[in-house]
C-alpha cells in the first residue's frame, strides 16, 4: 500500500488571517491517495474540505505541514494536479474542442498531437456531437464534462475535483457519477474528490476521509470494504449491494454527531 | 388507474389568451408596439416644437421650427462646407479617444488583474477623476493655445480617468475559478493574463468604452465652443454671432445624430466580435 502512494498530506494546518487573531480552517490533517484511487474528502459545512483540496492543488498555502505528490514537495499549482471546480468554469469564448485543448496549448503540445488527445477525451464524455459549439449552448452537466475532458487531456498525475457536480440537478448528477466511474475504469486516474453528498461519496469513492468541523480534523478514514470486487456501474447497483444501507447509516450518524457537536458548543 | 393519478377529460377553454394590456410590469410587447411607440415619442416632440414655433411664445428668430432647421441643415452642407467641420469634430473625437484607450486599457487591465499595481495607481486615478475637466481649459489653452492639440487633451482627461477606472473593474469581475482553472493547468501569469483574463473581461471593455465616447462628444462640443477655428462647435458659435438658431439647433442635430451612429456602430461590433455570450444567443 505504501509503495503505491501518489499523493501524501502530513499534519497540515490552515489559520486564516483575521483582525481578530485567524480563523483555524485545518488542524494536523494527514492522509494519503494511492495510484488509481478515488479517494473522496466528507464532511459538513465548514470541514474545511474545499480548504485542504485548495491547498492541494497549491491554491492555498498550508499554514505548517507538508504535501507531497510522487515524494516531490508541492509548492505552488501545477499541470500535474488539475482541478475540476463546481462553477462552471468552461471559456465561453472558446468551443468545446478549444476548450479541451486549451490546457495542452499552454503546455507546448503540438498542435497534431492535441487535437487527437483532445478529440479522444471529448469522445470519452460522450462530447463529440458538440466539438465545436460554444459553451453557452451547453446544459450544466456537459459543461462540466468539457472540464473534466480538459483537465483529463493535459495528463495531470492526480485529478482534483472541488464538489463538481453540486449544481447540477439530482438526475444529470447520477449521470455523471456513473461516467465519473466509466472514466476511472478505461483510464489510469487518480481522483481526488470533494463533496458534501453522502451517497455520492459512497457510490464513488474507494476510501473516504471524514473531516470533522471547526476546526477541520480528521475525523475517520473508512474503507469501504463492502464494494471491494464488486461491479457497480450504477446506483442501482450500488443500492442492491450487501453492506450499502449499514455503511450509509454509518456515515449519516458521523455527520449527524458532528452537527449535535456543533450545537451542543 | 388509481383515484390519486385520475385523470381529468380535457375540456374545451374558454378563450383564455391573457389580454393584452399596455401597462403590465416587466412583461414583453409585441415589437410591431415597440416601432410605433418608439416613432409615436418623435412625431409627438416635433408636433410639439413646430406648436410653439407658430404660437409665436418665443420670437421666430429664435425658435425657428422643425422644417426650418432641416433647411439649415440642407444649405450648411450644400452651400457653406459644413462636411469639413463635421469630419474634423469626428477626427478629434476619434483621435484622442485611440490614445486615451491606448493608455486606459492595458493599464486599467493591469490595475485590475494585480493588487499591487491598483495601489499604486488607483489614489492617483481616483482623485483626478474628480477634478471637473472643463476646469483645466484655461491652462489647456495657455499651454497649447486655440488649436488641436488643447481639444485632443482636454477629450484625453476627459474621459481617460473614468475608462481607467472602468476597466479596472471590469478586468476584476473576472471570475477567479476561471483564473484558478487556467493556473491549475499550468498557465503562468503571463499566459492567464492574455489566454483567460483579457479574453474574459474585453466585452465589458468594449461596453465601457461605448459609454465613454458617448461623454467625449461632450467634451468635444466644450473644447470647440470656448475655444474654436473649425468643427462643429465652432460653426454653431459663427452662426450664434450671426442670430442664426436654426444653424445652431442644426448643429445640436447633427451630433445628435453622429454620437447615435457611434453608439451603433459599436453595438453592432460588440454582437459581431462576442456571439459566444449568452445574450447573443
Amino acid at each position: 500500500m505504501q509503495s503505491s502512494t501518489i499523493l501524501s498530506v502530513q499534519n497540515v494546518c490552515k489559520t486564516f488571517p483575521t483582525r481578530g487573531g485567524g480563523v483555524e480552517a485545518l488542524r494536523d490533517v494527514s492522509f494519503s491517495v494511492a495510484r488509481n484511487e478515488l479517494c473522496v474528502l466528507l464532511g459538513p459545512s465548514g470541514c474545511g474540505k474545499s480548504t485542504l483540496l485548495n491547498i492541494v492543488a497549491g491554491l492555498h498555502t498550508p499554514t505548517s505541514g507538508t504535501l507531497s505528490l510522487e515524494g516531490r514537495p508541492i509548492h505552488g499549482p501545477a499541470r500535474e494536479r488539475g482541478m475540476v471546480f463546481q462553477s462552471y468554469t468552461s471559456f465561453p469564448w472558446l468551443t468545446v474542442l478549444e476548450n479541451v485543448e486549451y490546457g495542452m496549448k499552454l503546455n507546448g503540445i503540438p498542435k497534431a498531437e492535441r487535437r487527437e488527445r483532445a478529440l479522444h477525451y471529448i469522445d470519452l464524455v460522450h462530447l463529440t456531437k458538440f466539438r465545436d459549439a460554444y459553451p453557452k449552448t451547453l446544459s450544466g452537466g456537459m459543461k462540466q464534462r468539457v472540464a473534466i475532458a480538459r483537465t483529463l487531456a493535459n495528463a495531470p498525475e492526480i485529478l482534483l475535483m472541488d464538489e463538481p457536480y453540486g449544481a447540477l440537478d439530482a438526475e444529470t448528477r447520477w449521470h455523471m457519477q456513473e461516467m465519473l466511474l466509466d472514466i476511472m475504469r478505461t483510464t489510469q486516474t487518480t481522483i481526488l474528490l470533494v463533496t458534501h453528498d453522502i451517497q455520492e461519496a459512497i457510490f464513488l469513492a474507494d476510501r473516504i476521509v471524514f473531516l470533522s468541523a471547526h476546526p477541520g480534523r480528521l475525523k475517520t478514514i473508512l474503507e469501504l470494504d463492502f464494494k471491494k470486487g464488486k461491479e457497480i456501474r450504477s446506483k442501482e447497483d450500488l443500492v442492491e449491494l450487501e453492506g450499502y444501507p449499514e455503511c450509509e447509516r454509518e456515515i449519516m450518524h458521523l455527520m449527524r454527531n458532528e452537527a449535535k457537536q456543533e450545537e451542543d458548543a | 388507474m388509481t383515484q390519486a393519478l385520475r385523470t381529468l377529460p380535457a375540456t374545451r377553454a374558454k378563450d383564455t389568451r391573457p389580454k393584452l394590456r399596455i401597462f403590465e410590469f416587466k412583461s414583453d410587447i409585441p415589437a410591431s408596439w415597440r416601432l410605433t411607440l418608439g416613432v409615436a415619442v418623435w412625431v409627438l416632440f416635433f408636433a410639439i416644437w413646430q406648436i410653439a414655433a407658430w404660437s409665436g411664445v418665443m420670437p421666430a428668430i429664435l425658435l425657428p421650427g422643425p422644417g426650418k432647421v432641416l433647411t439649415a441643415l440642407y444649405t450648411l452642407f450644400t452651400e457653406q462646407g459644413f462636411l469639413g467641420d463635421v469630419l474634423i469634430s469626428v477626427w478629434r473625437v476619434m483621435f484622442s479617444f485611440a490614445l486615451a484607450c491606448a493608455v486606459a486599457v492595458p493599464l486599467g487591465i493591469l490595475m485590475g488583474a494585480f493588487k499591487s499595481v491598483e495601489a499604486f495607481f488607483s489614489p492617483f486615478v481616483s482623485a483626478w477623476r474628480y477634478l471637473p475637466a472643463p476646469s483645466f481649459i484655461p491652462l489647456l489653452l495657455m499651454w497649447f493655445g486655440a488649436g488641436d492639440a488643447q481639444k485632443l487633451a482636454l477629450l484625453f482627461i476627459g474621459v481617460i480617468w473614468f475608462l481607467i477606472t472602468l476597466i479596472a473593474d471590469h478586468t476584476k469581475a473576472v471570475p477567479k475559478d476561471l483564473i484558478n482553472t487556467s493556473v491549475t493547468l499550468g498557465g503562468s501569469r503571463w499566459q492567464v493574463l492574455r489566454t483567460v483574463v483579457v479574453p474574459a473581461a474585453l466585452p465589458n471593455i468594449v461596453i465601457a468604452m461605448r459609454q465613454m465616447l458617448a461623454v467625449s462628444w461632450t467634451y468635444l462640443v466644450i473644447a470647440e465652443i470656448t475655444a474654436a477655428d473649425a468643427g462643429i462647435g465652432a460653426m454653431m458659435m459663427r452662426a450664434k454671432r450671426f442670430l442664426h438658431v436654426d444653424q445652431i439647433m442644426a448643429g445640436i442635430l447633427v451630433i445628435g445624430l453622429l454620437g447615435l451612429i457611434f453608439d451603433y456602430l459599436l453595438r453592432a461590433l460588440h454582437r459581431r466580435a462576442f456571439q459566444y455570450l449568452d445574450e447573443y444567443s
